[in-house]
């Protein structure tokens, strides 16, 4: 799902480093309104490794297997902030790992992130509509991964028509890692609903009267 | 899963080792710009030789570097494989009645061979310095604040959820638990990672709190003090003109 070095041209690298950077500031200026930005860092930062943790677990997918991506779950629990804190996921990850790589941490943040901010706003209206927890976290989980397989497939055949191929056959790869991050993701917050619902971003009020 | 320890053989002494850590990250950036946008084989096949004499340079052990390699290889191989099948042009061979041809074969090669020279050029860069040297490098360099600590209290957490992690699927597994394919596997695992989240969310509240109360305002301060010497003024500006010469080459050709 990481893009690496090497693949993509100029131009496609300098348009992802371009939206990245406006989107930074602008998740990042739009949360500075419930209190200190630089203050909330230590608990952003210790949530994105443990997201980075979670995505290093492989799902045995008969003949190989596939590593979690969970941008879908990140959109849902940590709302705008997700961009930021996919940024630096990724950073370490190409740091760390050799996951994706260095001039291409623009381009696939913007494939990460965006389906990641999308997902929390379906998972905001979906549950305010009266759809079961479970069910609209699994809808946001599956779609985020769809949504970020046509930016990357987007990406690669912007780069050049030679791209076209490959982008099919990286698309259709993909169909039953969607269909695992739906079942994840939907589960995750189940689970969630359940043991910790102020992570989500659901009335908690109500809940904690249910609760008394 | 093992623990993600880029700067193992960070304490080796080599020319790489010794140079300046800024310098360091801002010429093997600019290497890396500049091999990874080269559109002609031969160049790419020589900068891909060059990087492996800064590698073998850098005196870093090559079973650690060809390791992790491998996966970026993994990556890419799957282009050199397919291209030659759906890219037109002339033919190059056939199999089967299936068409090869010459360009997408040249591309393929292309990808892999940049890909691998900058995935070389980062472990170079890295394994030759201690990660938060690094950070604290790119602070110097008048990175964001924001981002800088984002990076190192994430990469340091890491650390403890890995272990955290660990401890959880051991006591999963002691219990019979066992990686399938198949929805009760998945849901199972959904729970584990919820358990993460949650833990994670909590031990976030009691860091932000302890930060607090010991006056974090997240400013930070460093106390490393970083050198220029004369050598390091002259390898950077060697590397930077090799990180042009392809570029000019390419446009004399």
């Amino acid at each position: 799902m990481h893009i690496s070095d090497g693949v993509l041209s100029p131009m496609v690298i300098a348009v992802g480093f371009g939206i990245t950077l406006v989107l930074l500031v602008i998740t990042l200026w739009w949360n500075r309104n419930d209190g200190n930005v630089a203050e909330q860092i230590p608990k952003l930062s210790v949530m994105t490794g443990a997201f980075f943790v979670a995505s290093l677990i492989h799902i045995p997918v008969p003949p190989t297997s596939v590593h979690l991506i969970l941008n879908g779950l990140m959109g849902v629990v940590l709302g705008l902030l997700a961009y930021p804190a996919i940024f630096i996921g990724l950073i370490l990850q190409a740091l760390l790992f050799q996951h994706g790589g260095i001039t291409t941490i623009g381009i696939n943040s913007v494939i990460m992130g965006i389906p990641a901010l999308i997902s929390y706003g379906i998972f905001k209206v979906g549950y305010r509509k009266g759809i079961p927890p479970a069910i609209i976290g699994a809808i946001s989980g599956g779609f985020a991964i769809f949504l970020a397989v046509i930016f990357l497939a987007t990406a690669l055949i912007t780069t050049g028509e030679e791209f076209i191929g490959i982008a099919k056959l990286v698309t259709i790869s993909h169909i039953p890692i969607i269909i695992i991050e739906a079942v994840i993701t939907g589960s995750v917050v189940a689970f969630l609903v359940k043991v910790k619902p102020e992570l989500l971003p659901i009335d908690v009020e109500v809940t904690k009267d249910e609760d008394n | 899963m093992e623990y993600p320890e880029i700067d193992r053989y960070a304490s080796l002494k080599s020319p790489i080792h010794q140079f300046d850590p800024r310098a360091k990250i801002i010429t093997f950036s600019i290497l890396i710009f500049s091999f990874v946008f080269v559109n002609n084989l031969t160049i790419a096949g020589m900068n891909l030789f060059f990087t492996f004499v800064l590698l073998l340079i850098s005196r870093l052990p090559l079973n650690f570097v060809f390791n992790r390699i491998k996966w970026v290889f993994l990556f890419v191989l799957p282009f050199l494989i397919i291209m030659p099948f759906t890219v037109s042009g002339s033919e190059l061979a056939s199999i089967a009645g299936i068409k090869m041809t010459y360009e997408g074969f040249m591309y393929g090669s292309l990808i892999v061979l940049r890909a691998i020279a900058a995935v070389t050029l980062v472990l170079t860069m890295l394994g030759t310095m201690r990660f938060d040297t690094t950070i604290k490098a790119l602070y110097m360099l008048k990175i964001p604040g924001l981002f800088i600590q984002m990076l190192m209290f994430t990469y340091r957490y890491i650390f403890v959820f890995l272990s955290d992690f660990l401890s959880m699927w051991k006591a999963m597994s002691s219990k019979g638990f066992k990686l399938r394919s198949n929805i009760y596997t998945l849901s199972i695992l959904g729970n584990l990672i919820g358990m993460l989240i949650v833990k994670s969310y909590e031990r976030a509240e009691n860091v932000y709190h302890s930060m607090i109360s010991k006056g974090y305002t997240g400013n930070q301060k460093t106390l490393v003090k970083f050198n220029m010497a004369t050598k390091d003024y002259a390898l950077t500006i060697v590397l930077i003109g090799i990180a042009i010469l392809p570029h000019v080459c390419s446009m004399v050709i």
